[in-house]
């Protein structure tokens, strides 16, 4: 149950740098690069690092410094979310976006960068932390986030969903799908499979 | 082979644009309409002159949308291997010639958030009808065009339908002026970059682009070929069992072609992969944009169409 063979399940690579791209910009979604993600010989030097400290009194940082070996604290991820949009929209070609966290994260971040133009290219991916997927009801179309367990209740029309290794980039979700559909009431027991 | 059957269609217009180009609007020979070409795409002339066969491509520079006619506009070069010879000197109005399917290998990229132009002389032409299409869509682009300077004036007012200052620039004042890298560096994320004209020139944008950080699949060249011709060679073609002499002014393609054998080919220009032909013996010179650094090193294809033999002989699986 856990590999279902389904090819739209994204994999990752250690954290490296793209030695193609002349600016570097790395975000987490959390207040340090996590190490167990990077590549042997990462310096973290070579780029300028977004990161979310999840507190509402933020330390100084310079958010005029756009160089590489700054750091710059968030509030929250959506604050984050929010100034890279503005940053992207102002970005010049040459650009190579990281990130490095858990897969829901990952995928709003190539959301945030495929709408600025940013190609798969010259985007870079390391999943780290929680393997808690959000799912996409494919029946209602709510969203029900943190799910670690492989059949869920759906969160907008209450249904058994099961827990596809599908995932779409675009809606950075994995598919759900009604589990009891053929035969109403029968709902295998949920299983752990996610933390 | 290109299996799509030819086209028949009528010289209506013949029209000079400068001392050595001429736009041709081509009608469809016994009424209706074409095909709807794509922005970018080109088309192969046959061409008849006497028993001799000459067989050229020419990117449409009409809009997309036009389907009464296709318009091309012809360089006359001064060491034509014929096509453009005949069609400067001897094609006439009224006069009916084969054509293919449209082919496109050069197509606007629907994701990119700006589109920037880059043409040097004749390569301009599938940049007019790219221009068509962003022009009429709306879309963001930026478009230099590099040329000699007694020709500035024929191309400003070829360009001159698609913009406002600023958005089209033509530069008659030479490569060493033009400032290829600063306009690379400044373009926002999401450009993509299309560029035709001499193999210098594509060479140059793609080579500056890639080292500004420009990913690969955000780079486009349209080539029409290095047919500056070479050393005269032999070519085995080993499944005819004939032997072909190809002049210095000649391609292998042509050289084949005019030995009666129908190789394939689509794009004439080293691009489209279509003329690949599997090489037994004997070394290439490679000139075609199409097989990677390890196939070319490997010496096991080559492309019929632009490449040539570096030593007196190829023997050919064809």
């Amino acid at each position: 149950m856990t590999d279902q063979g389904i090819k739209s399940r994204p994999r990752y690579q250690p954290l490296e740098i793209d030695p193609a791209g002349r600016h570097h910009l790395l975000v987490v979604p959390s207040e340090d690069v996590p190490s167990d993600a990077v590549a042997e010989g990462f310096a973290p030097s070579a780029f300028e690092v977004w990161t979310v400290v999840r507190k509402s009194a933020l330390p100084p940082s310079a958010i005029t410094e756009e160089a590489a070996g700054t750091v710059r604290a968030f509030r929250s991820p959506a604050h984050l979310f929010s100034a890279l949009e503005e940053r992207l929209a102002r970005e010049t070609m040459g650009l190579r976006l990281y990130a490095v966290g858990p897969e829901d994260f990952l995928w709003d971040v190539y959301g945030v960068g495929e709408k600025a133009g940013l190609s798969p290219q010259e985007m870079r991916f390391t999943h780290s932390g929680t393997k808690a997927r959000r799912i996409f009801c494919v029946h209602c179309r709510a969203v029900t986030e943190k799910v670690t367990t492989s059949i869920v209740t759906c969160s907008g029309c209450g249904a058994s969903l099961f827990v596809r290794d599908h995932f779409s980039r675009r809606l950075s979700a994995f598919m759900g799908v009604q589990v009891d559909a053929e035969a109403p009431g029968d709902v295998p027991a949920a299983e752990e499979l996610y933390a | 082979m290109t299996a799509a059957p030819t086209l028949s269609v009528r010289i209506r217009e013949i029209e000079p644009l400068g001392a050595s180009l001429k736009r041709f609007a081509l009608e469809p020979a016994h009424g209706g309409e074409l095909p709807t070409p794509a922005p970018g795409a080109h088309i192969l002339l046959t061409l008849r002159d006497g028993g001799r066969v000459m067989k050229n491509a020419y990117s449409l520079v009409s809009p997309a949308a036009a389907r009464d006619r296709y318009e091309i506009i012809v360089r006359r070069v001064a060491q034509s291997r014929g096509g453009s010879a005949f069609l400067h000197q001897q094609a006439r109005e009224g006069d009916v010639i084969d054509i293919g399917y449209p082919v496109n290998l050069f197509p606007l990229q629907a994701k990119a958030r700006k589109h920037l132009l880059i043409g040097g002389g004749i390569g301009i032409t599938p940049l007019l009808s790219h221009l068509h299409l962003l022009k009429a869509r709306g879309l963001k682009f930026e478009m230099h065009q590099l040329c000699a300077p007694e020709e500035a004036g024929v191309f400003e007012a070829l360009l001159a339908p698609y913009g406002e200052a600023g958005e089209i620039l033509v530069h008659g004042t030479g490569r060493a002026r033009f400032d290829l890298a600063g306009i690379l560096a400044r373009q926002p994320l999401g450009t993509h970059v299309y560029t035709c004209g001499p193999r210098t020139l594509m060479e140059a944008v793609a080579t500056t682009a890639s080292a500004l950080g420009w990913p690969a699949g955000k780079i486009h060249k349209e080539s029409f070929g290095e047919n500056s011709g070479g050393l005269p060679f032999k070519a085995m073609l080993a499944r005819s069992g004939i032997e072909v002499e190809v002049g210095e002014t000649q391609s292998l393609l042509e050289a084949v072609e005019a030995a009666g054998i129908d190789a394939p080919c689509l794009c004439r220009g080293g691009a489209c992969g279509e003329c690949k032909v599997s090489v037994l013996e004997g070394e290439v010179e490679h000139r075609d944009d199409f097989l990677s650094a390890e196939e070319k090193a490997s010496q096991g294809a080559i492309m019929l169409c632009v490449s040539r033999a570096r030593g007196a002989r190829l023997v050919l699986d064809l």
